[in-house]
């Protein structure tokens, strides 16, 4: 049914530009001046048609389930429901749903099986309701649309104005998902905040959030310090860095400046393999052959290393960023116009002394933007830090050690048996919360770095 | 300014500072320059004239060897500066820039500041031993370029806030801070207001008292004020070279009349 909807929307708006650019034609055929163009007209009655009705639709499928849920409950037998909880009618309701889908499941009461048929009744009559108001709708915004149809009419500027309307709409959707996490962070956030003094979890040092979700559950105490966990973050996105920026950045220059044309074909695209590998895939690398090569290394120096490092996750996450910076630092410094290469060149500057003295500092604003969103994308990265880095919080900046992560923590603490009214699971997201401000803020400031220097040298 | 007893085409007897002999030119498949032979005096400004696309341009870029940046490029023939070929392979392109300053045809300062700019080649080449010889090497650039009296008390400001002829005029600093003996100037006014243009003119006039100055020009009027000698290109032959005078009253091919009588463009 809903298919025959769609069906009838897409006859309706294609009628509809034949009709109106038909009609617009025969006017202008017949010596009228035309405001607007033929295909105006058409767009228009297309246009006009299709956003109406195609929001009719979407919401009538939004809203239907909800409603015919009511109306069944409304016709069953009275007294049936009376006095049981929300979960139990729930229940009842989800297996009426089954029966009607024709699984059915031990011997149903006579009133559910009545029940199974009007719900198979109710979608029915919905459905054809759906496609009766979906053609009566078309054809009158159709005929509306007809009617317009005239010399003065400004099909133009109606078109434009809807068109102007679908974009604004798209725009828009991206400002309201964002609103909406953060919302939602932010309420879950204050309920554990409510639960745990905002001063401990800000400056304690002791994160051991493994408390009893029930009451025979034999568990830690649990405390809730964000510190040992930002600052393993901090550790695994600083070793991430100290890896990713020297070698993406000498890569970049050594390919725009210095390789000739056969070296960058093949590099280039190597570098964007690299890219394109599933962090899930890093980690295993960072399992499977760094962290036991640094093991190995170490036990060969006689120092004693954890088998989950830092230094292995953080190393891994740089070769990640990798082909981040060094693309960014690439065109960044492909963007610094030619004719300051040539002027330095022209004085009897060499190539090196040309990247050195002029394009570095004219790329400068581009290159440090792209170190600091790789900076948010190496203390957002999440999975090879699951794979390789540590579970528990330790109070150090040691590399070698083993740290955890803020987002490492997250996914552990909402997996498995989780209820969302304990600070267990409600630590989540303030962590996610803090997160999200540091990536933010960086962010923000890379984005101003790059407007404010952007045309020093325009 | 001139002097008015001695025509000047007679500087005709000063000696051939830049000697070309059958180059050839080709971008990838495209043969731009076709076996030009010219001979360039010292102490002297010559014009490079010709439609656009005629190989100007690119032969400009060859006297310093900048076509070496272009990966498709490939040069042919003898250029000789000195009598030293510029193209043997015991010649450092680096050096040789050193020696042959460019100007381009838009100005291109570097983002740093009008003191930066002027020292950067003097610096590049360590030139100078101390602060004090670096500032004279600059200051003497700058009034080499008639800029010094409008800059000199902000020095610091970065190079891209003055105005179009200053930078222009800042370029030409910076070029002949490295003491160039040759000094290419690729369109140099074509950005310019007629104000600026007067400017820089005069200033070539001056400077062609230290350099061989090779200036490209798209303006017949400026090749016939500044020049003593005038090349015309076309479709990357060198038609006619010969006294300025020469070549605006009277000129031998034919193509050359009608490029700069404005029959044919």
């Amino acid at each position: 049914m809903t298919l025959i909807a769609f069906l009838i929307l897409f006859v309706a708006v294609v009628i509809g530009y034949v009709l109106n650019l038909r009609a617009a034609r025969t006017l202008r055929a017949g010596g009228t001046a035309m405001h607007s163009l033929d295909g105006f007209h058409g767009g228009y009655a297309a246009l006009s048609v299709l956003i109406p009705t195609f929001f009719l639709i979407v919401l009538w499928l939004l809203f239907q389930g909800t409603v015919i849920e009511m109306l069944l409950k409304g016709g069953l037998p009275s007294g049936q429901l009376d006095g049981l909880g929300t979960g139990e009618i729930q229940l009842i309701m989800a297996e009426i749903r089954s029966i009607a889908g024709g699984r059915i499941f031990g011997e149903p009461e006579q009133w559910k099986l009545d029940a199974a048929e009007r719900l198979v009744s109710l979608r029915a009559t919905s459905g054809m309701l759906l496609v009766a108001v979906t053609a009566a709708l078309a054809a009158l915004l159709l005929y509306r649309a007809r009617r317009r149809v005239s010399a003065g009419f400004r099909a133009r500027q109606g078109t434009e104005g809807m068109v102007h309307g679908l974009m604004v709409a798209c725009a828009t959707v991206a400002i309201f998902v964002t609103i909406g996490i953060v919302a939602s962070l932010l309420f879950e956030t204050i309920r554990f905040f409510n639960m745990v003094p905002f001063w401990d979890f800000v400056l304690g040092t002791s994160w051991e959030p493994q408390i009893p979700l029930r009451e025979d559950q034999i568990a830690a105490e649990g405390a809730f310090g964000m510190l040992p966990v930002f600052l393993g973050t901090l550790v695994i996105a600083t070793v991430a860095m100290v890896v990713a920026t020297p070698i993406g950045l000498l890569s970049a220059i050594y390919l725009h400046e210095f390789a000739s044309h056969r070296v960058r074909s093949v590099v280039k695209p190597v570098l964007e393999i690299l890219a394109g590998v599933p962090t899930v895939v890093y980690g295993f690398f960072a399992i499977l052959v760094i962290a036991p090569a640094i093991r190995s290394f170490g036990s060969d120096l006689g120092l004693p290393i954890a088998p989950n490092t830092a230094l292995a996750a953080g190393s891994v996450m740089g070769i990640m960023l990798i082909p981040f910076i060094s693309s960014f630092a690439d065109d960044a410094l492909g963007a610094v116009p030619r004719s300051l290469r040539d002027g330095s060149l022209a004085v009897g500057a060499t190539s090196a002394e040309t990247v050195l003295k002029v394009l570095f500092p004219a790329a400068i604003p581009g290159i440090v933007g792209g170190i600091l969103l790789a900076v948010s994308r190496a203390i957002g990265e999440t999975m090879i830090v699951v794979m390789a880095a540590g579970l528990i919080a330790k109070m150090t900046i040691n590399p070698l050690d083993s740290v955890t992560t803020v987002t490492v923590q997250i996914v552990t603490l909402l997996i498995g048996d989780t209820a969302f009214d304990s600070p267990k699971t409600l630590a989540a997201f303030a962590l996610g919360m803090v997160l999200f401000l540091m990536t933010l803020v960086i962010n923000v400031a890379a984005l101003r770095i790059v407007r404010k220097y952007r045309e020093i040298y325009d | 300014m001139y002097d008015v007893t001695k025509p000047e085409h007679d500087v005709d007897q000063a000696e051939t500072k830049i000697s070309a002999r059958d180059v050839q030119v080709y971008y990838g498949d495209t043969h731009a320059i076709k076996d030009v032979n010219v001979d360039i005096a010292d102490k002297t400004v010559t014009s490079f004239i010709g439609p656009s696309g005629c190989g100007k341009s690119t032969f400009l870029r060859c006297i310093n060897r900048m076509n070496d940046t272009i990966d498709i490029c490939r040069v042919e023939g003898e250029i000789r500066i000195d009598g030293q070929d510029i193209y043997a392979p015991s010649v450092d392109p680096v050096q040789l820039r050193a020696k042959v300053g460019m100007v381009f045809q838009k100005p291109n300062p570097f983002p740093k500041s009008i003191y930066d700019n002027v020292a950067y080649g003097p610096k590049i080449h360590g030139m100078t031993r101390n602060k004090a010889e670096l500032d004279e090497v600059v200051e003497t650039a700058l009034r080499g370029a008639g800029l010094w009296d409008e800059v000199k008390d902000r020095l610091d400001t970065p190079g891209t806030g003055l105005s179009g002829g200053q930078q222009q005029r800042l370029c030409i600093a910076r070029a002949v801070a490295t003491q160039p003996e040759v000094l290419l100037m690729d369109e140099p006014c074509s950005a310019l207001d007629p104000i600026a243009t007067a400017l820089i003119e005069d200033l070539i006039d001056g400077l062609k008292k230290q350099f061989s100055v090779v200036i490209v020009t798209h303006s017949m009027q400026q090749a016939a004020r500044i020049s003593q000698k005038t090349a015309f290109f076309h479709l990357g032959n060198l038609v006619e070279y010969g006294d300025t005078d020469m070549i605006f009253t009277n000129p031998q091919d034919e193509r050359t009349e009608n490029y700069i009588t404005g029959r044919t463009g």
